[in-house]
């Protein structure tokens, strides 16, 4: 059937699920696992495929090859700065969530940070699962009204001189931040780059300047 | 919707806490709850608006303590109940499951084709957009009791455009199950205008908004 896209009606069955069902997060996984499969609706095997994809194959060292390319390839910066679902697809990284990808770039005047306020949004083909914090009203709260605080817990402290752009991901497009390539890095080749490029530098919430 | 899902610029939190980032899942049972999840929204093909407003509807309680992918399951599950794909009774563990669906459900292949193929929200535009790149443009100064993506941090606020990014379809349509695209822009904003403490900084925040949710500044 269709959705009746009535809140009143769903919100009353969010009361009616959390009465009724177990309230410790394990249990209640199972109970509800065992009903859509005794219902035929979900596949064993899907849930396994979809677990194993963010364990092994996704994750942000797609996201740090990306960036470590972007360093190394002047033509294929410019590709990602202009269109990074193209360019990302290019690397054979296309996904969910990446189909309105968007590059931002760090300069030594600009620096970036990704948020979603409204839900957690996230780029999930190009850094995999988003870390628990990411999706955490504490972080989604202050991303946007401090900034700076925000990036000085995570051992990112800027100049004065220094702004910051922030991305709240509000509609379907997604970001990556680009960081700055570490200085002292120009003997390095593409994979030992893409070593040093951490999750949280592709956030926004660290600058690869050795901090916390 | 006023929600407490609308977070951005809500004061009164604290250190950020980050335990377990460096593991894909947070738990185990953060894993099944969220391949569950997928698997349904894969099978359901449930608008994603709809999802998001049912999401929004969990508790505010439930909403702020119960783990992120713990929410996504039961949103699917109130979904699925409110389409009759799955009845109340059934879920609440009060009836024995009845006579199981005779399609297939989504397979590992199915997953495997899903994990390759990003989803294009862009449509047609039915209009040319009507602000341009450096456009100044004011947001809505109120929100509305549907689902929408114009943050209340944002409401009422003055900035620019930075990019017209297409037409895409509208959420506050779509979580009404109405189709319908519209001109989407990102536009930035000084934070000092966002937020009186932040005055005279050259910090911004950028948003992707609707065309409905802008008039000329």
């Amino acid at each position: 059937m269709e959705p009746s896209y009535d809140r009143e009606k769903v919100a009353a069955i969010h009361r009616h699920l959390h009465a009724h069902l177990p309230p410790e997060p394990a249990l209640r996984v199972k109970a509800i696992e065992s009903l859509l499969v005794e219902k035929g609706l979900v596949d064993p095997a899907a849930l396994d495929a979809w677990i194993e994809a963010y364990t092994e194959e996704i994750g942000p060292k797609r996201g740090a090859m990306v960036v470590a390319r972007s360093w190394v390839d002047a033509g294929f910066r410019a590709r990602l700065l202009d269109d990074a679902a193209a360019a990302v697809a290019e690397m054979g990284f296309a996904g969910q969530a990446s189909g309105h990808l968007k590059a931002v770039e760090n300069t030594p005047a600009r620096h970036n940070l990704v948020v979603c306020t409204l839900c957690s949004c996230y780029p999930f083909a190009i850094l995999g699962m988003a870390p628990p914090w990411y999706k955490a009203a504490e972080y989604r709260a202050r991303a946007v009204r401090d900034p700076r605080g925000v990036l000085a817990e995570f051992g990112v402290t800027l100049g004065p001189d220094v702004a910051v752009d922030v991305w709240d991901s509000t509609a379907e497009l997604r970001y990556m931040v680009i960081p700055e390539r570490p200085a002292g890095t120009e003997g390095l080749d593409e994979a030992a780059l893409a070593a040093l490029v951490t999750r949280n530098a592709m956030i926004g919430t660290d600058d690869l300047k050795g901090g916390a | 919707m006023d929600g407490v899902h609308d977070l951005g610029g809500r004061e009164g939190f604290g250190p950020i806490d980050r335990a377990h980032e460096d593991a894909p899942y947070h738990t185990p049972e953060d894993a099944r709850a969220y391949a569950l999840s997928v698997s349904i929204r894969g099978e359901r093909d449930y608008p994603i608006d709809w999802f998001r407003h049912v999401r929004e509807s969990i508790d505010p309680v439930d909403y702020l303590t119960r783990p992120y992918f713990d929410q996504w399951l039961q949103t699917v599950l109130a979904m699925a109940v409110d389409a009759g794909d799955v009845a109340l009774e059934e879920a609440t563990g009060g009836a024995r499951a009845r006579t199981p669906r005779v399609p297939a459900p989504i397979s590992a292949a199915d997953v495997r084709a899903m994990l390759t193929t990003p989803v294009d929200f862009e449509r047609p535009a039915p209009a040319p957009p009507a602000f341009a790149v450096g456009d100044r443009v004011r947001t809505a100064a109120r929100g509305h009791p549907g689902h929408t993506r114009l943050p209340a941090y944002a409401r009422g606020a003055v900035g620019a455009i930075v990019a017209h990014r297409g037409a895409h379809p509208v959420p506050d349509e779509g979580a009404r199950g109405v189709h319908r695209a519209e001109a989407l822009y990102t536009v930035a904003f000084a934070r000092g205008d966002l937020f009186p403490e932040a005055a005279g900084s050259a910090d911004r925040v950028h948003l992707d908004l609707w065309e409905r949710y802008l008039e000329r500044a």
